[in-house]
């Protein structure tokens, strides 16, 4: 999740300053804003997804001045008609259809003003932009740039001067041979012709989603900004320009809308407009708990900086368009809790007459864990995901038959387990220099693949290590407890077990069913686990045996 | 060391006793005590240690070498030494024999032959006749043809191997003797521990008699060997407990499958498809494989319709087939919801889940989850903080504050924040929230769910004082077989 800086100073000049570190400090949880970190200049905080209009301290004052009382209701916003426009050539169409823009003028952005830009830029583009495949937001220096524009396309040989550079690179050696390329470029995949941007003299704006032109190079000087997403999804261009556009006007930029001319249509940006939604005020109180009447839920929403009024039994909210993570009335019912406090809400605690108990396979593996630790044997824990070499490899199994997930980690954790044998004899090898004689025991699932089906089962494994142990041993444990477990008497037929000794090897029998198997692990999977002792072993599918 | 002043006879083991008994009577080796005292071999071990370790016995490693008979001496046994069938041989033939007729008859190899002339000689069997020719010596009978001492020492051993140390001046000469055949004898060593009672040990003797056997009492500061109990994994104990306070509550466990298609794992809890939990990177996906058949018409078809209203996009109904290990035990619920359509029910699992994670001590790729669910109609989110609070309580939390927080299936949304009096801090516990109406109206579910839930490893680190998630999953026995059950 997202973490931003926030210096104590930049954000109390933005809240105001009657207002403590500490009282911020305490307050920034419950607006759901987790501190990371924590120094005497500064505090990190993660903020959730849904909330990108906190990826810096405009917004998140914005949200604080609502909670304190000092600013509620919905923030202003104004913006200014001009006459900047840009004309969208249809060849972008099949590349990155959409773009949308706006002017901010008359501002000024310290050095730590414009990191707070940028960080909020990327953290757009990784988060609603989806590594810029859904939008790449440009951030100009306006006065360099002579308008109209021209949104189009160009060949990959097409040559601009990117940023950070002083020569003409062309666009498919921008993808080929810089980091933004190689990270991004894939976007433009299988794209005969390149989007670009470019002004009235065919200077070069940008190369989107990739990277912007030197020319507009934003510094500390710059004090009129040009702002431009590119995108291949129209609304989620639309959410990232309302925050780009309240921030900068918090910031106090003055904001000025764009002409954007399609071939087929206008459309004038950013557009500011309020989402409308009914909030019931019974439907807020029935799932809060709480009992608030129509004032104190429009006042809530007020310090959530949404501004509301009564409508008969109903409350209008007026949603100001960056709130982007409202999308149901329900979403409301989360700004009047907030509004309201979550630490003013107490507990309750509903009254209720059900009975709990546990599932049935669930208890009868409680018993069985109870059986075998009563016999003396300790319960171990190994992953689900193993890697092949053991669990096939290393003891003679072929891997013919394997579940494998897709672009693991980590090649111990490749596979899903077919049985729970090898990861007990690893679990042996780790312990060779512990006590003997020792008894171990496993209760998990394990999985087979059956045509398109996969089926997962509960499996008991048991294996024991010591100088003189030997399949009389073992059998005698599976006895014990098959018998003290399901009261049931366990029949053991010769069987062949690529991992146990020939001769010395059965399958376990209940009522003519093969429920497992039971045997002497065979000597070169001993030496391939480097054990120094006998392990005699046996594992039953539980599920099965319960069928019985 | 165990100090001599202070021992009491009486708390003198019977097995003590009976040694002490025995050994008044000499030195003995283990076997002998054995079958002096009546106790088994290991009574008897674990009994001279106890003495030993009370400075009441002396312990001597002696080497005791044995003999007995070799290959050689076992043919002689059956057949007579060389000598003993020269003399029978010179006796049949008659008194004088030339050397050359007396090896024909005798059928003996060279070496034997003139071995079996010189030790005839030294028995004073035979003798040379002189004057006559080297090469056609004539030999007769002496008188005398008793047994000869190797004859006699070759038949005692033979018997039983005989001690080294036991053997009489004659018949020392008589294995000086035989030693210089090759194979007739064989040697070997046994180191042989005996005990005898030391200076203390003769001082109690009087006293270890006196004391009749109910005046008997044990050494009860002595320590006992070390024995390990069975038992159940630490990790299922903090499972068990969490399964029991649900129980406790009112719950009732499900239990599903940890292989789900990815429309239970994430389209049905509207999750978008693409959402970044969903990407390779964060999920494990099955190599090859796709579910047929993934849910009823209907459910695929509101889940479909709610993506579209939701999130603007056009669902793809190919992503849903994909195989994904669960990445929360949510997907069971939410298919135990679809399938029962309950109006009131407390449910809860915990179970397996994961995450394409390097393991790290903070994070593992597979861990387990405890998962609360609440249908009611009249259910609140304070409800919830009181459901919490009571869980928590207890396992023995009593400080608990609660934050918003967010989760893509669930608004409102909370986490809940418990001070850990041990460590001196909050730490950050279970998520929870109301679920989504774009979760609940598809599956068909009227009213308000409530659940919560989180990982468990967390609170087994705290409670086993661990700083590394994956000691849980090492499986070390040395862990294993000392960390109390009770914490």
């Amino acid at each position: 999740m997202p973490v931003i800086t926030l210096y104590y100073n930049h954000l109390l000049s933005l809240v105001g300053k009657r207002k403590s570190v500490k009282e911020i400090l305490q307050t920034l949880p419950y607006i759901a804003l987790d501190i990371e970190e924590q120094t005497k200049d500064y505090v990190k905080v993660e903020y959730n997804p849904n909330r990108p209009d906190f990826s810096t301290d405009y917004g998140i004052a914005r949200a604080l001045k609502g909670i304190f009382g000092i600013e509620i209701g919905s923030p202003k916003f104004q913006c200014t008609g001009t006459n900047v426009s840009i004309k969208v050539d249809p060849s972008v169409k099949k590349v990155r259809p959409y773009i949308i823009s706006l002017v901010a003028v008359n501002g000024k952005l310290d050095d730590e003003e414009i990191r707070q830009m940028i960080a909020m830029q990327e953290d757009i583009h990784e988060g609603i932009g989806r590594k810029r495949k859904k939008i790449s937001i440009g951030i100009h220096n306006y006065d360099v740039i002579k308008f109209p524009l021209l949104y189009t396309t160009e060949n990959p040989n097409f040559k601009f001067i990117p940023l950070n550079s002083n020569t003409s690179v062309s666009m498919k050696e921008i993808l080929e041979s810089t980091d933004v390329g190689k990270q991004y470029g894939r976007i433009l995949d299988g794209q005969k012709k390149y989007p670009v941007i470019k002004d009235r003299d065919s200077n070069v704006l940008s190369f989107p989603p990739i990277i912007n032109s030197e020319l507009t190079r934003v510094t500390k000087n710059t004090k009129n900004l040009f702002i431009d997403i590119t995108a291949t999804d129209l609304k989620v261009a639309e959410d990232a320009l309302a925050i780009m556009a309240i921030t900068l006007f918090d910031a106090k930029f003055k904001i000025q809308t764009v002409k954007i001319n399609y071939k087929n249509k206008n459309i004038e940006t950013p557009n500011m407009k309020d989402n409308i939604k009914n909030l019931r005020i019974d439907y807020v109180n029935k799932l809060l708990g709480l009992n608030l009447d129509t004032n104190e839920m429009i006042k809530c929403l007020a310090r959530s900086r949404i501004s509301a009024s009564k409508d008969k039994n109903i409350i209008k909210c007026r949603i100001p368009r960056y709130r982007i993570d409202v999308m149901h009335e329900v979403d409301l019912v989360e700004d009047v809790a907030i509004g309201y406090g979550i630490h003013k809400m107490t507990a309750t605690y509903p009254q209720s007459s059900s009975v709990g108990a546990r599932d049935t396979l669930m208890s009868i593996l409680d018993n069985s864990r109870d059986v075998l630790s009563g016999l003396g044997m300790i319960e171990v824990m190994n992953f689900s995901l193993v890697g092949k070499e053991v669990q096939y490899n290393m003891m003679n199994k072929n891997d013919d038959n394997i579940l494998a997930v897709e672009h693991t980690k980590s090649i111990e954790h490749e596979v899903l387990r077919d049985s729970l044998l090898p990861s007990l004899i690893l679990t042996l090898s780790t312990n060779i220099h512990e006590s003997y004689p020792q008894r171990i025991f496993e209760i998990n699932k394990v999985f087979t693949a059956d045509r398109s089906n996969i089926k997962e089962y509960f499996s008991i494994a048991v294996a024991i290590a010591h100088k003189d142990t030997d399949y009389t041993e073992v059998k005698s444990y599976l006895q014990a407890m098959l018998k003290y477990l399901l009261n049931v008497d366990v029949d053991t037929v010769t069987g062949i077990n690529p991992m146990l000794t020939d001769g010395k090897s059965a399958e376990i029998i209940v009522n003519d069913k093969s429920i497992g198997i039971i045997g002497e692990v065979k000597q070169n999977i001993i030496n391939n686990f480097k054990l120094r002792v006998p392990v005699s072993v046996f594992e039953i599918n539980i599920s099965d045996a319960l069928k019985i | 060391m165990f100090e001599l002043m202070t021992l009491d006879v009486k708390t003198l083991h019977e097995i003590e006793r009976k040694l002490i008994k025995a050994l008044t009577n000499g030195k003995f080796t283990l076997n002998v005590l054995t079958q002096q005292t009546g106790l088994n071999i290991d009574q008897v071990r674990r009994g001279i240690e106890w003495l030993k370790y009370k400075n009441l016995i002396n312990v001597n490693e002696k080497t005791i070498k044995f003999l007995s008979l070799g290959i050689e001496g076992i043919k002689a046994i059956e057949k007579d030494l060389p000598e003993r069938i020269l003399v029978n041989v010179l006796n049949s033939l008659g008194e004088v024999q030339s050397i050359p007729n007396l090896k024909l008859a005798c059928k003996l190899s060279d070496d034997e032959f003139n071995a079996a002339i010189s030790n005839a000689m030294l028995n004073r069997w035979i003798s040379r006749i002189p004057n006559s020719g080297l090469s056609n010596t004539l030999i007769r009978t002496s008188q005398q043809t008793r047994e000869s001492k190797e004859e006699i020492f070759l038949k005692k051993i033979s018997l039983s191997s005989v001690s080294y140390d036991s053997l009489s001046d004659e018949e020392i000469k008589a294995y000086q003797s035989l030693r210089k055949r090759p194979n007739y004898i064989e040697k070997k060593e046994t180191k042989n521990i005996e005990i005898e009672l030391s200076q203390h040990g003769l001082g109690i003797v009087e006293e270890v008699n006196k004391q009749s056997e109910t005046e008997r009492t044990i050494d009860v500061m002595a320590p006992a060997p070390i024995i390990f109990a069975g038992r159940k994994n630490p990790l299922q104990d903090i499972i068990d407990e969490a399964r029991e306070i649900f129980v406790g509550l009112g719950f009732q466990e499900i239990e599903g499958p940890l292989v789900q298609n990815s429309f239970w794992n994430f389209d049905a809890l509207f999750t978008p498809q693409d959402h970044p939990a969903r990407e390779m990177q964060d999920t494990f996906y099955i190599a090859k494989m796709q579910a047929s058949r993934v849910a009823d018409k209907k459910i695929l078809n509101n889940v479909s319709n709610i993506h579209k209203k939701g999130w603007g996009y056009k669902w793809n109904i190919n992503d849903i087939r994909r195989f994904v290990l669960r990445t929360h035990t949510t997907s069971v619920t939410i298919r135990y919801l679809a399938d029962n359509k309950p109006t009131e029910t407390k449910i809860f699992s915990v179970g397996r889940v994961f995450r394409n994670e390097k393991l790290t001590y903070k994070h593992l790729a597979e861990f387990y989850q405890v998962e609360g669910i609440v249908v009611g109609k009249n259910v609140t989110l304070r409800d919830l903080m009181g459901l919490q609070t009571e869980f928590y309580y207890k396992m023995g939390l009593k400080k608990i504050k609660f934050w918003p927080s967010f989760f893509p299936y669930t608004e409102p949304s909370l986490q809940s924040m418990v001070y850990h009096e041990k460590l001196g801090k909050w730490i950050e516990l279970f998520g929870m929230g109301i679920f989504r109406p774009e979760v609940t109206i598809p599956i068909g579910i009227k009213n308000p769910v409530l659940a919560w839930g989180g990982g468990l490893e967390r609170i087994a680190l705290l409670k086993y004082e661990l700083d590394d998630v994956r000691e849980l999953y090492n499986n070390k026995l040395s862990w294993l077989r000392s960390v109390p059950k009770c914490q």
